[in-house]
């Protein structure tokens, strides 16, 4: 089910939705049979737009928990593989690091980053990733530190395997399981994140028709366009209460 | 205790230090043309001429070396005086006190609500599974981790203020103004406390000194308010600094949304217009106040668990 709506949602980013289009004699239009979502205040279908939205808000989210799982398992792995008492020090103190970004709220990051580069669409993915890989990195070495002794473990080790083909072929499989747990949850705090930005106008900029910057530009007109709020919010909400249960912040 | 609450305190004036280096000087780095978006800001130009920049650079003493500027404004900090903002040209020391005490009534209010809803609830919740309170709990907490702040505000906004009309939708000073915002940022805190404390009541109800409660022959209310409610708060004492973090988080939404006057739009103001000295000051503002935060809650853990101390 998940893989069939991950499929789904990859084919509706891929597909290029006329979302600049302009129907400028049917502006700020209820929704109708010609435009199903209504229209906006420059008379662009607002379907097309949260449809549009998905490369943006969901690629985003998803792009960004990619590149943190990357160097958050790598990391992990690393740390919690490292023996000898010079490479514990530089464990611990990558992992105190990561404590430290794991305690740090998502959006003070972010407004910190656009603070330092400026608003936009870079900072913003930056700082997610910034946060991002710091769980995963936590979760890597408590599951490498815990399978480090397994029988098998050292089996491969006294087979002469180095440190490189162990984690990969043998720790890596036996951590996958919770990692994998872990995605969900995070991609949706990801996604949060940067549609949150966006909508502070820190993120990704309008016209780009991401959700949470679309809901920003809709709020001034929803006395008159309510659905201008409702259609990409209910996008926000539907999205992640399909990917997974809550999110952590 | 004391030993270790004054070293922490020693330490957050050199966190402050490295913190407010970071926030001053990286921007001047990495942060392209500030100059630019400064005019921007005030005159609504999209293509300033170089002459205009290079005035306005001197002005807002952008064009001297970043270790002078540095110390400048470090050294009008520690006497109060954060510099005047680069698009209003009005001093960033009293804008930023004021915004800040908005912001603390908006969280503080908000935190207030949300505790006074969870509490009660995760432990009722507990006492009886299965009850409304225990369905409430995994039904109405699930959808509230899920739904960001930024769709709940919008969407109050819209149910509440526009189509029902019963509350102001934006705005800040009088009550009415303050409950569509306020219900909005404890929404997220709720949630989360109504599964600690769930969690924690199961754990206590199930300890022997609540059974010794019960023998005693003590009413049930007695049993949960005395024995299994201070049981039940660590976690959400514990989970207090992340909690405050994330209120915070959720207040730059929620003022936005409402068009509050705190430290949050303010933040988001200037950073969208690169209004440096505001950015600057809002921000050491905010993480000294996490800094310390975080420290109190930490203080009230050990107060109220015997055990870590």
């Amino acid at each position: 089910m998940r893989w069939l709506i991950a499929a789904a949602l990859l084919v509706i980013a891929v597909i290029e939705w006329p979302v600049e289009a302009t129907d400028f004699a049917n502006r700020l239009d209820p929704p109708s049979g010609t435009h199903l979502l209504g229209t906006d205040q420059l008379g662009r279908d607002v379907l097309a737009r949260v449809l549009g939205g998905v490369r943006w808000t969901v690629g985003l989210g998803a792009g960004a928990v990619a590149v943190s799982v990357v160097v958050g398992v790598v990391v992990g792995l690393a740390t919690g593989w490292l023996d000898g008492t010079r490479a514990r020090v530089v464990a611990t103190l990558v992992q105190s690091v990561v404590d430290l970004v794991v305690a740090l709220p998502a959006l003070l990051v972010g407004l910190v980053t656009a603070a330092v580069l400026g608003p936009g669409l870079v900072p913003a993915v930056t700082a997610i990733v910034l946060m991002g890989w710091a769980p995963f990195a936590r979760l890597a070495h408590r599951l490498t530190v815990s399978v480090r002794g397994e029988d098998w473990v050292l089996a491969a080790r006294s087979l002469g395997a180095g440190p490189v083909w162990i984690l990969r072929v043998h720790v890596l499989p036996a951590i996958a399981g919770p990692v994998r747990e872990a995605l969900t949850a995070r991609f949706v705090g990801a996604m949060l994140t940067l549609a949150g930005l966006s909508f502070l106008g820190l993120g990704v900029q309008p016209p780009t028709p991401e959700w949470g910057a679309m809901l920003a530009e809709g709020r001034t007109y929803a006395f008159v366009a309510p659905w201008l709020v409702a259609a990409p919010a209910a996008a926000v909400v539907l999205v992640s209460a399909l990917a997974g249960r809550g999110r952590v912040r | 205790m004391t030993g270790l609450v004054l070293r922490r305190l020693a330490l957050i004036p050199l966190v402050l230090l490295v913190a407010s280096a970071v926030v001053f000087c990286l921007p001047r780095l990495l942060g392209g043309n500030v100059t630019r978006s400064v005019i921007r800001a005030r005159s609504l130009a999209s293509a300033p001429d170089p002459a205009a920049e290079a005035r306005l650079a001197a002005e807002l003493g952008l064009d001297r070396p970043l270790r002078d500027q540095y110390l400048a404004w470090l050294s009008g900090a520690v006497r109060g005086d954060l510099g005047r903002s680069f698009t209003t040209r009005a001093a960033v020391g009293p804008e930023v006190v004021e915004a800040a005490g908005v912001s603390a009534t908006l969280a503080v209010l908000g935190l207030a609500v949300a505790l006074a809803v969870a509490v009660p609830t995760g432990v009722l919740a507990a006492d009886r599974p299965g009850g409304v309170g225990d369905r409430a709990v995994d039904r109405v907490g699930a959808m509230a981790l899920a739904v960001p702040e930024f769709v709940v505000g919008p969407v109050l906004v819209l149910l509440v203020a526009v189509w029902a009309g019963w509350l102001p939708a934006i705005g800040w000073g009088s009550p009415a103004q303050a409950v569509l915002p306020v219900v909005t940022l404890a929404f997220f805190p709720a949630a989360l406390a109504a599964r600690l404390v769930r969690a924690e009541t199961r754990v206590a109800l199930a300890h022997p000194s609540t059974t010794t409660a019960v023998a005693k022959g003590l009413s049930r209310r007695r049993v949960l308010a005395v024995h299994v409610l201070p049981r039940s708060l660590t976690a959400v004492l514990a989970e207090a600094g992340p909690f405050l973090a994330g209120t915070l988080g959720g207040a730059v939404v929620v003022e936005v949304v409402f068009g509050i006057p705190g430290l949050g739009s303010l933040l988001a103001d200037a950073i969208g217009s690169r209004d440096l000295p505001t950015v600057q000051a809002g921000l050491v503002v905010v993480i000294a106040v996490a800094l310390v935060l975080t420290l109190a809650t930490e203080v009230a853990g050990r107060a109220l668990n015997p055990r870590l101390r």
